[in-house]
């Protein structure tokens, strides 16, 4: 249990000051790079709660395809050198404002609603057999289709009109 | 062979009277035009009279008169002698002649090398900057009164080598140091980069402006070369790419320049001989053949059966080997690893091995001789010749077909890319397999028949398309017109000598101006040489087809792919040596 | 218990590293037998010591950084480029267990039940070293072979993962293992899926930059891609990884489609499962290296419009084909009826390659 902990922190302390280098980075691809090692953080946070597919999914999804599109855009557009941004003055107290929301949203959940994790941690052995995620799959199929298939067909239509807003029109101009 | 008499259809100074003057001097041919006129007289020359290919475009420095000349040697593609019309101007500073590059664009390079190395200034012309020379350089090194570094005298041979018989180096005696000279305000010292590339990179600039898109990306502007592993030697291309597309290019050269024109011009006409070989130090035969040519033309000589009948043999076993290499270097361009390269190699070294029997050289054969040749076919290589011939290569070149044609990945890098029509192609002067392969059927063999080639039987080779495909396959049936021509050559093969008169390392040249050109493997090869009846040329220009097929370079290249330019490249077929000279 | 999975770890890596080095020189010999000369024949005998001449070369040549390159991640890219393609390597069975000392021990560091999407996830990673590599480089002609290798892996992953997928419902696991004691049921799953493989060599050759697929590393267009600017023992850790990950993916795809360690004599003897594995993967690197003697490279949107118009929709339709047949033959309970499978699966291929004919017939394209 102890060196479950043990890495435990040191992980949180990973992911924390990544999270943190992402936002103070002045460099566009450093910010990306750090958010690269925030997620790989976190998927073994996943792997120490037992659930290794979410874990690769998390690697593979995020980490290895979404952030690495981000970094083709950062190239492409060479906007590595973020320029200094003009701030609104509504901004800031705004920020602050809402974070302050959010931290308090969280610490009632956690001390009021919060069960004991026992509750929440479902056994090591269940979780890591093929029967888990066969009953993801079931579960998403079955039980969650309709959030699914619509959320696919968010991202379609996000796609489609991708294209159409950068497609040239035929003739247009060559 | 009778030189065609270049005048006797057209008196240009009945069209242009007072403009236009028939150029009298003893051994010269052709007219001379009012720099006034110039234009008016190119355009009634290529619309009316149809000589539509520019072929050369050279300078020659009359410093003795005073005056500046720009020779103009024009051809019509449908063949037959073309017509040679000059323009002079005194010999002040600025030396102004109107650029001919709205009604021939094949002169762009060439009015910039006229520019680079003659300081002749061609207004009109859409970007006149150095071209051989680098941005900076001082003065203007083809002018008969400009020394270069450790200039010793005018002409070779050089006298000062051995006073009282003994040998000094040329460092210590030479009364001009090492001559380098600097424009006012130049320091190399403190020379960057920047300031003399301007220039280059201003002219780019004007194409960008121009794809100004309802999506902004940047344009990435990115120099390959002239350190560059695809660019065929220190050749650089600098390219502005939107993501992979090229929006603009402009070639810069030069990095190997050696003034080989005024090398020439200090060497006696035969040493200039083996000179030749190393311009397009793959094809020296062809080369030395061209030269030949345009110096027999001036002495007059005639070339005995046997030799002319050699000649075609090695000159054709050169297009071969030429194009073999080209195909295999071209499918290392389009990222073959070298198994096509080195298949070609093979074939190319039993070739050489000829080369090696007859001229005791590999590459650098240098092997023709005014009116003949160096010596005689060594025993057995006839029969070599003749395996080649009829056996190995004729399969060789069946297999390259075979494996190659069909190739799916070969056809997509290839077909429909970088065409460029019949028209694009005459108006950019280009010559050889590329202006074949856009359906000009244009071969100087055939043209205007130079040797023996009259006598032989042979195809001229064209495509439709224009684009790179066409221009492979039209090098792959040449390869077999070639060893069609070779055949016949071997059948018809005389005994007898095989050069007129004694072997003489001294030739009397008559005064005069001749332009001797070949179809060699890479396009039309040219040499301009004039005589005064001294052991010097006073005048040695070399056409080199590596050079001027690149002028439509930049039209093939834009809209394609980064990787298209680096194909489209290899399908011009350069070579460095002859780009450079 | 921790002991045996360093020491199988340890034996994995020096496997691979070895396995590096022998693979160049084998790469060597063979391009030179296909283009009729001898290649590396001095060092050693029959210049089997290579390699290790190139490698203390490589070691003692001089090893420079850009003045403008950013130099942290200039340093890091080449081992962010080697981790992945040893790490990758850890889930793969290379034999049955066998016995030794008294004690049984598997042929494989870790056998994880996702331990396909481990390998998707792994290769995912390993675009990162390259395009890194490529920025922090500060050269243009890095960057662009970058920008090509991180666009060009992530449309080829989509191929890659659907062929994942038809191993996964053929059999019906994740874990490497229980794949190949699946082939050990029926046969190889490349004779069941035989356009699958072929998907998955194609895909795996861009995954790995291999021809003729190079783009990223383009000698005639972009000098030497993402490492123009490396050189010294930098440069050989991207050459090792190349490498390494042409071993490992055939190892991958030794063990997906061609029946891992499995071979006559296996249960008896288990240790001829590494012997056949080898065997296996020899064969298939031999075809890479065909492949990199014999075609020149194809044109980059070319490659993107293949991999996105014709490997993409093929391998959708091969994951509809074998699900369709599994579950015929299972409703049907005639396992034969599996055989629909390859028909299928070959009819769509021949369709594909029919797409891809005319448009290269056509008269011109961009």
């Amino acid at each position: 249990m102890t060196v479950d902990l043990i890495l435990f922190l040191i992980l949180a302390l990973v992911a924390v000051a990544t999270a943190a280098g992402m936002l103070f980075s002045r460099n566009a691809v450093y910010s990306a790079l750090f958010l690269v090692l925030n997620f790989a953080s976190i998927a073994v946070f996943y792997l120490l709660l037992g659930a290794p597919f979410i874990a690769m999914a998390q690697i593979t999804v995020y980490a290895g395809a979404i952030m690495v599109l981000f970094l083709f855009v950062i190239m492409l557009l060479g906007a590595e050198q973020l320029a200094p941004i003009k701030v609104l003055p509504w901004q800031r107290p705004l920020a602050i404002g809402l974070a302050a929301v959010l931290v308090a949203e969280t610490a009632y959940l956690l001390i009021l609603r919060a069960k004991p994790a026992a509750d929440i941690i479902p056994p090591a052995e269940t979780v890591n057999t093929l029967g888990e995620l066969q009953r993801l799959g079931m579960a998403l199929f079955n039980q969650y289709l309709l959030p699914f298939e619509v959320t696919s067909i968010l991202l379609l239509v996000a796609m489609v009109g991708a294209i159409v807003l950068t497609k040239r029109e035929k003739g247009e101009r060559e | 062979m009778a030189t065609p008499t270049l005048t006797e259809t057209l008196d240009l100074s009945a069209k242009f009277p007072g403009a236009v003057t028939a150029d009298a001097r003893p051994g010269y041919t052709g007219w001379i035009v009012e720099a006034g006129k110039l234009l008016e007289v190119a355009a009634f020359l290529r619309d009316e009279m149809g000589y539509d290919l520019l072929s050369s475009v050279t300078g020659v420095d009359y410093l003795p008169d005073e005056k500046m000349e720009v020779v103009y040697q024009a051809y019509k593609t449908t063949g037959g002698p073309g017509i040679f019309f000059k323009v002079q101007a005194p010999r002040l500073d600025p030396i102004e002649v109107p650029s001919v590059v709205p009604i021939w664009p094949g002169a762009d390079l060439q009015e910039r090398e006229i520019w680079d190395l003659y300081g002749v200034k061609f207004t009109g012309h859409p970007d006149l900057r150095r071209i051989l020379t680098w941005e900076g350089f001082s003065g203007h090194p083809m002018r008969k009164d400009w020394k270069e570094a450790f200039y010793e005298e005018d002409a070779k041979p050089f006298k000062s080598r051995w006073p009282e018989g003994r040998i000094k180096m040329a460092e210590e005696r030479n009364p001009f140091g090492d001559n380098v000279t600097f424009d006012e305000g130049f320091d190399p010292e403190k020379w960057t980069s920047n300031d003399p590339e301007e220039a280059l990179y201003t002219s780019l600039k004007k194409y960008t402006a121009e794809t100004s898109d309802g999506i902004k990306t940047d344009h990435i502007l990115v120099n390959m070369g002239p350190q560059h592993p695809s660019t065929h030697g220190v050749f650089r291309a600098v390219v502005i790419l939107d993501g992979e597309t090229v929006v603009s290019l402009k070639p810069v050269m030069g990095y190997l320049h050696r003034n080989h024109e005024k090398i020439g011009e200090r060497n006696t006409f035969l040493q200039n001989m083996p000179y030749t070989d190393r311009l397009d130090y793959f094809n020296s035969m062809s080369n030395n053949w061209g030269y030949a040519l345009a110096v027999e033309k001036l002495m007059g000589v005639a070339v005995p059966e046997r030799a002319e009948y050699i000649r075609v043999i090695m000159a054709e076993l050169s297009r071969i080997q030429n194009h073999l290499i080209w195909t295999g270097m071209m499918l290392n361009d389009l990222g073959a690893y070298f198994t096509p390269a080195l298949y070609a190699f093979e074939e190319r070294e039993l070739i050489l091995d000829i080369f090696e029997a007859v001229a005791g050289s590999r590459m650098m054969c240098n092997y023709f001789r005014f009116g003949g040749l160096a010596r005689d076919l060594p025993e057995g290589t006839l029969e070599k010749i003749k395996d080649l011939v009829f056996d190995r290569l004729a399969a060789k070149v069946d297999e390259f077909d075979r494996l190659l044609t069909e190739n799916e990945i070969l056809v997509a890098r290839l077909k429909g890319i970088s065409k460029l029509s019949p028209e694009d192609a005459v108006a950019y002067s280009m010559t050889g397999p590329v202006l074949r392969a856009a359906g000009v059927p244009y071969d100087i063999r055939r043209a205007e028949p130079y040797g023996i080639y009259d006598r032989f039987d042979f195809d001229v080779v064209t495509q439709t398309d224009g684009d790179m495909y066409a221009r492979y396959l039209v090098r792959l049936e040449e390869m077999r017109q070639s060893l069609r021509i070779l055949r016949q050559a071997i059948a018809g093969l005389p005994e007898g000598p095989i050069i007129t008169g004694k072997p003489q390392y001294q030739v009397r040249v008559p005064a005069g101006e001749a332009y001797g050109r070949i179809e060699a493997p890479k396009g039309e090869l040219g040499y301009y040489v004039i005589s005064n009846g001294k052991p010097n040329p006073w005048r040695y220009h070399v056409r080199a087809p590596s050079f001027i097929n690149l002028t439509a370079l930049e039209k093939m290249c834009v809209g394609g792919k980064i990787a298209d330019f680096v194909a489209i490249l290899g399908t011009i077929d350069i070579v460095l040596g002859e780009l450079d000279r | 218990m921790i002991w045996e999975w360093l020491i199988k770890a340890l034996v994995l890596i020096f496997t691979l590293l070895i396995g590096f080095g022998y693979l160049t020189y084998y790469e060597r010999r063979a391009l030179a037998f296909i283009q009729s000369r001898l290649g590396p024949n001095r060092a050693g005998p029959q210049g089997l010591m290579q390699w290790m001449a190139d490698a203390v070369k490589l070691i003692f040549k001089e090893e420079l950084t850009p003045d403008n390159a950013y130099k942290l991640v200039f340093f890091l890219s080449p081992v962010v480029t080697m981790v992945p393609s040893i790490v990758i390597a850890a889930v793969i069975p290379w034999g049955p267990p066998v016995t030794l000392f008294g004690q049984t021990f598997n042929q494989y560091v870790a056998d994880i039940n996702v331990g396909i999407l481990y390998l998707m996830s792994i290769a995912s990673i390993a675009v990162y070293g390259i395009v890194l590599a490529g920025w922090s480089s500060n050269n243009k002609y890095a960057m662009m072979g970058g920008l090509r290798s991180s666009a060009q892996m992530i449309s080829y992953e989509l191929t890659l993962g659907l062929s994942f997928v038809v191993v996964i419902l053929m059999a019906g696991s994740m874990s490497l293992v229980e794949i190949v004691e699946a082939q050990r049921e029926v046969t190889w799953f490349a004779v069941i899926q035989p356009v699958g493989a072929i998907l998955f060599f194609i895909a795996t050759l861009a995954e790995v930059n291999r021809h003729p697929f190079d783009m990223p590393e383009a000698e005639q267009e972009i000098v030497a891609g993402y490492h123009t600017e490396y050189s010294g023992m930098k440069f050989a850790l991207f050459f090792m990884a190349e490498y390494q990950k042409m071993i490992v993916i055939s190892a991958i795809m030794t063990t997906l489609f061609f029946g891992g360690y499995l071979g006559p004599g296996v249960d008896r003897f288990p240790w001829l499962g590494p012997l056949y594995m080898a065997i296996k993967i020899i064969i298939l690197l031999f075809f890479m290296i065909w492949v990199r003697a014999s075609w020149p490279r194809i044109r980059y949107n070319r490659l993107m419009a293949f991999g996105w118009k014709v490997m993409l929709p093929l391998a959708l339709a091969l994951v509809f084909i074998t699900a369709t047949g599994i579950l015929l033959a299972d409703t049907m309970g005639n396992p034969w009826l599996m055989a629909i499978i390859p028909v299928l699966s070959l009819i769509a291929g021949w369709i594909a390659t029919l797409m891809v004919d005319r448009s290269l017939r056509r008269k011109s394209y961009a």
